[in-house]
This record gives structure tokens, C-alpha cells and sequence, in this order.
């Protein structure tokens, strides 16, 4: 029998267990709701990363993944009363379904041409939001009843801690997911893809199914952050969930993490999501926000576009290697 | 869901088509940058807000035309263009497949940066003939919209004669048709790639010129319209000018009939339906040839 080793460093584990305890660490209602989204940024940069880091296919439409993933969410809570902390999980099944056929076509085009059908998929899905008023609210959003269980709404000072804990078991598993795909064949396979797809085809690579699952596996992650996002908030606005920013920012904390690495997501959310809390609390605006990620997201590109973990890698590999050279003596 | 009348069939189409011409405009940068450089410019839209907005504040502060201010927009994007270009884009390490991406956050900066200076309140600007209209047998040319089409064709006629009659224009057509080979027979490729991109640009300005007397704006329309103008030049076919000026025609009339027949609301749709189904059917669009990029 192999044994299964987990990815685990004294990091790992102790970053686990920090994020364990932390809502009986602080009791400030405002650092346990940044964490929660910063949990929920880790996840859906970790889930963009499959097909954006391992595949290398840069989708900038997994904005319409999260808030198909709530508005699906919200109308099962609202219309059958399921309560969205189960129901999530499943309906993120058909939204992950219905990326597979999003992906089928989309994905016969690569390169830029993918990045500009991945915004027209959620310019189309903003627009069916907004303008399907019957069924989603139109512009004014759906509202959801208070968080509770059982007809229970929780209290307001404990309201933060359920979310604290599924948005981390949301995370493990993603974070195992992401981690059991990059081990296996079929993570081998995308990599491959992303190398060179023709060459990938050419060694007997089912190129358009691999793409299309991993766009699908990397969507449900999404779906279900979107889901209990939209369960958080109570409140779910179309122009919000399905605006290119969603999409950016998972992009953006991928890429200043490390694409295709697996921690990297995890860190560029670590830092960007408390960042641009900071920026809001400190200017306000979303004009100044939008500036200052833009502006992040530029910087990245040109000066370290493979991300923080592959350049610290680098930099300690060269460290070693020149002492390496200094002492003579391999140890 | 309503049938219109033949008249009002034929009035949507006359706006359809004046509006199709500012479209092929503003479409046309875009797709030249595309043919040039394979960087698809996705701060097009913001550069069109820029534009829109200096037309507005030198019409309010110094009474200029939105018309003749394009005289002084088009050189200053021009410089902007050819900075940009120089400076950032040609440092990018793998250009097709991370330019969207620098494109991207440029145009998310953009769109910051004019929500701090011009705040978010729509603007537009309204010259003494705003609301004048011509009559042509029971048919309304609105003046706007006719100057804007005379401009945009006027503007699109001398892309056209200085990329076929310069020895400028030639020099960029063959970097179009093969980079290397346009190296070996003398030509300074990477003074054409800032060249076109500072005319690229400069389009961006003329066409936020007309997009100001037109339609009224905010920094974050640069999104609605970096939609459009991509749309159009998908279809069209990425790289090619005439493309973009029939596909443009076509998408502004689809877009006024989709508005009357069912709501203005949904009149967006359609370009996002097109640069969708274009991209997958026939990724060549119109007038292209087939795209090929490494995954």
C-alpha cells in the first residue's frame, strides 16, 4: 500500500491550527468577518488556480461560477426553504454542470480568444440576472431570512463563527483536491496541456476532456463559495457576483501567489483580501480600491509574473547554489 | 415582443447604421493593434472614456466643439499610445498569451483613476445641436449621430489610405503579415508596434470624442464598451479594418432592432451572443484568417 503523504509542512499545520481556533482568539466581529472572506478568497483562488494555474487557461469568467453558485443558493432557501449550508454543496453540482458545457465551447478557443469568451460568459449572465426580474429580483437583489438553524436565527455575536468553520472545511478540501489532482496523472495531463497542448494531444492526451473536467472541478469550488457567500451577506447583488471584479480578484491573488503552484493561491489571498479591507477602511471608495488592485495586478504581470512562491523558490535555490559554490562541500 | 412597422423597420435600421459607422471607429484601433502586435488592448474602452471625458471638460471650459476637440485629443493619446507602448508593453516576456492580463489591469486603473478625478455621476456633452434632427422623407437623421458617421467613415477613409499608400502604411501591413521576415527586409518592427499603438489609440480618442455627443458615460461604461468594440472586431475578424467597419454595421443595426423589437434592455445581449458564438463557430470571424496561438 502507498502511503498518502499530505502536503504538510510545520506551516501548514500550524497556519491549520491557527485558523482552528482563530474566532476564540479575537472576538472582534470586524477581524472574524475578514477572515471568513479571506477563507473564501483562499478557496476560490485555489479552485480558479486548476484551470487558470495548472492548465493554463486564464478564465476571467468564474465570476458567473459564484454567483450562479448563490443565486441558486438563495432561490432553494427562499422558494424550499433548504437551508444553504447543505444545500450549497449539491446545487454547486449543477453549476459545475453547466460549466462542462460552457467549458465544451469555450474551451475550443485558446489563449486571448478564451480570455475575452470567458468575460462575454458573465457579461450574458450579469444581463439574464438583471433582466429575468421575475425570477431573480432584477437589479435590487435577492435578500435571504438571518443565518440560523431550525428556525433559530443565530445570535449576532456568535454569527461569524458557523461561517468561520465551513468556509475552512471548504478550503481543506480544496486545498486536498487541488493537491490529489497535481499528484495524479490527470494533474500531470494539464500541465502537459498547459506545456504544449499539441504536443499533449500527440501523446495520447484526451486534451478537450481534461479541460473541460478540470474547468468543471475548478467551477464547483466557486459554486459553493458563492452559495454560503450569498447565505453570509443575506443579500446577493447581480451587478456585484457577476461583475469582472470577482473574477479579477480571484485571478489576481492566484498570480501574485504563484500560479499552478499549490500554495500560492492560499498566500495570495492571505495577503491581498486583509489589503484590500485595510484599503477600504483606510481611503473608502471603490474608486481608489479599484485603482490600487488594478494597479497590484499590473505590477505583478511585468515585474514578477510567475508569482511570490516560485520567485522565493528561485531565490532560495540560487542562495544554496552559491553556497554551495563558496564552501566546496555539498551538504 | 413586437412587430415593428415598415417605417419603423426602416428608421431603426437608417440609426442602426449611423451608429454601426461610429461603432467601426472605435472598433477600428483595436483591430489594427490586434493585426500589428497580436495584443488585444482590452484598456480600449477606458481609453474611449478618457477621450470622451477630455471632449467634455474642454467643451465646458473652453467652449470647444466636441468635433474639433479631436484635433487636440488624437495628438495627445497619440504620445500617450507611443509612452505606453515603449515603456510597458514591450517589456511584457510572453505577449500573447499575458497581455490580456496587463491590458486588463491598465484599463481597471484607467477606470479608477477617472472615477476619483471626474466622480461617477453619467455625463454627456450637449452642443447647440444635440437634439436637432434632419427630415428625409418622413425619416429622422439625428444631427449627432450624422456627424458622428460622416467623422468616423472620414477618419476610418485615412486609416485606410496612409496603411495602403505610405511607405509607413506598408511597412506596418508586412510587420501584419510576418513579423520576422518584415525584420529581414529592414524594417525597425518594434518602432511599427509603438507607431500602431499610438495609432490605435489615438482612434480611442476621436471615437470617445463622438461617443460623448452620442451616448452619456461614466468610468465604469468603459466595460459596456470594451464589450462592443471587441465584439465587433471578433466578428469582424481580429485584425482586419474593413471587418470591423461591415461588422460594425451590422452588430449597431442588430443592437437598435433587438431594442425596439424586444427592450433597449436586453439590446446589449447582442453583442455578447455574437462575440460568444463567433469565437466558437468561426473563430476567423467575417474577414480574419483562423487565429493560431499556442495554448
Amino acid at each position: 500500500m502507498t502511503k498518502i503523504r499530505l502536503p504538510a509542512s510545520i506551516w501548514t499545520v500550524g497556519l491549520f491550527l491557527v485558523l482552528l481556533v482563530f474566532p476564540f482568539i479575537t472576538k472582534s466581529q470586524y477581524q472574524q468577518h475578514v477572515m471568513v472572506m479571506t477563507l473564501m478568497a483562499a478557496v476560490t483562488a485555489s479552485s480558479w488556480n486548476i484551470i487558470g494555474g495548472y492548465t493554463g487557461y486564464t478564465s476571467l469568467g468564474h465570476a458567473a461560477f459564484f454567483g450562479l453558485g448563490g443565486y441558486l443558493v438563495a432561490l432553494a432557501h427562499n422558494h424550499f426553504g433548504w437551508h444553504p449550508f447543505i444545500s450549497s454543496w449539491f446545487l454547486a453540482l449543477i453549476v459545475a454542470a453547466f460549466a462542462c458545457v460552457m467549458g465544451w465551447t469555450a474551451l475550443r478557443t485558446q489563449g486571448s480568444a478564451f480570455v475575452v469568451v470567458t468575460i462575454a460568459g458573465v457579461f450574458i449572465l450579469r444581463l439574464l440576472a438583471l433582466n429575468l426580474g421575475d425570477i431573480t429580483n432584477g437589479a435590487r437583489g435577492l435578500t435571504q431570512p438571518r443565518p440560523g438553524w431550525g428556525g433559530v436565527p443565530w445570535s449576532p455575536e456568535l454569527i461569524k463563527i458557523p461561517f468561520h468553520y465551513i468556509m475552512l472545511l471548504l478550503l481543506c478540501l480544496t486545498i486536498f483536491v487541488s493537491w490529489r489532482i497535481r499528484q495524479s496523472k490527470f494533474g500531470m495531463g494539464l500541465i502537459a496541456i498547459r506545456e504544449d497542448e499539441g504536443k499533449a494531444e500527440s501523446v495520447g492526451i484526451d486534451t478537450m476532456m481534461y479541460k473541460v473536467l478540470a474547468f468543471g472541478v475548478s467551477s464547483y469550488f466557486v459554486a459553493v463559495a458563492g452559495g454560503i457567500y450569498s447565505y453570509f451577506f443575506t443579500f446577493i447583488d447581480p451587478s456585484f457576483v457577476f461583475g469582472i471584479f470577482t473574477s479579477v480578484t480571484m485571478v489576481l491573488m492566484a498570480i501574485l501567489g504563484g500560479r499552478g503552484t499549490l500554495w500560492g493561491p492560499v498566500l495570495g489571498a492571505f495577503i491581498m483580501n486583509p489589503l484590500s479591507d485595510w484599503i477600504i477602511g483606510k481611503f473608502g471608495g471603490t474608486q481608489i480600491h479599484l485603482t490600487i488592485f488594478g494597479g497590484i495586478l499590473l505590477l505583478v504581470m511585468l515585474f514578477m509574473p510567475q508569482g511570490i512562491l516560485p520567485a522565493w523558490t528561485e531565490f532560495l535555490n540560487k542562495r544554496a547554489k552559491a553556497r554551495k559554490a563558496l564552501t566546496g562541500n555539498p551538504s | 415582443m413586437t412587430i415593428p412597422s415598415f417605417h419603423l423597420f426602416v428608421q431603426t435600421l437608417i440609426l442602426g447604421l449611423l451608429v454601426g459607422g461610429v461603432y467601426a471607429l472605435m472598433a477600428s484601433g483595436l483591430t489594427l493593434i490586434f493585426g500589428v502586435m497580436r495584443v488585444i488592448n482590452v484598456a480600449h474602452g477606458a481609453f474611449l472614456i478618457l477621450g470622451a471625458y477630455l471632449t467634455y471638460e474642454l467643451f465646458q471650459n473652453f467652449q470647444i466643439d466636441p468635433i474639433a476637440s479631436i484635433l487636440i485629443t488624437m495628438p495627445v493619446f497619440f504620445v500617450i499610445g507611443w509612452i505606453l507602448q515603449r515603456y510597458m508593453l514591450s517589456r511584457i516576456a510572453n505577449p500573447e498569451k499575458t497581455s490580456v492580463l496587463v491590458t486588463f489591469s491598465l484599463a481597471l486603473v484607467m477606470e479608477g483613476l477617472l472615477g476619483i478625478i471626474f466622480q461617477t455621476t453619467a455625463r454627456s456633452v450637449t452642443p447647440s445641436y444635440t437634439s436637432e434632427a434632419l427630415m428625409f422623407a418622413t425619416y429622422r437623421f439625428p444631427v449627432t449621430r450624422l456627424i458622428g458617421f460622416g467623422v468616423a467613415l472620414l477618419i476610418i477613409l485615412l486609416l485606410y489610405l496612409i496603411l495602403q499608400y505610405t511607405n509607413l502604411g506598408r511597412a506596418i501591413r508586412a510587420t501584419t503579415q510576418d513579423p520576422r521576415a518584415a525584420q529581414l527586409m529592414g524594417i525597425n518592427t518594434s518602432m511599427i508596434s509603438a507607431f500602431t499603438f499610438a495609432l490605435g489609440v489615438s482612434t480611442a480618442a476621436a471615437g470617445g470624442s463622438l461617443l460623448s455627443i452620442i451616448y452619456s458615460f461614466n468610468p465604469s461604461s468603459q466595460a459596456d464598451w470594451i464589450g462592443r468594440t471587441l465584439s465587433i472586431i471578433v466578428l469582424g475578424g481580429m485584425g482586419s479594418i474593413p471587418g470591423a467597419l461591415i461588422a460594425a454595421l451590422i452588430l449597431g443595426v442588430m443592437e437598435q432592432m433587438t431594442a425596439i423589437v424586444i427592450t433597449l434592455y436586453w439590446s446589449p445581449i447582442v453583442f455578447y451572443f455574437f462575440l460568444f458564438f463567433t469565437l466558437i463557430i468561426r473563430p476567423q470571424g467575417l474577414m480574419g484568417e483562423i487565429i493560431r496561438e499556442k495554448g
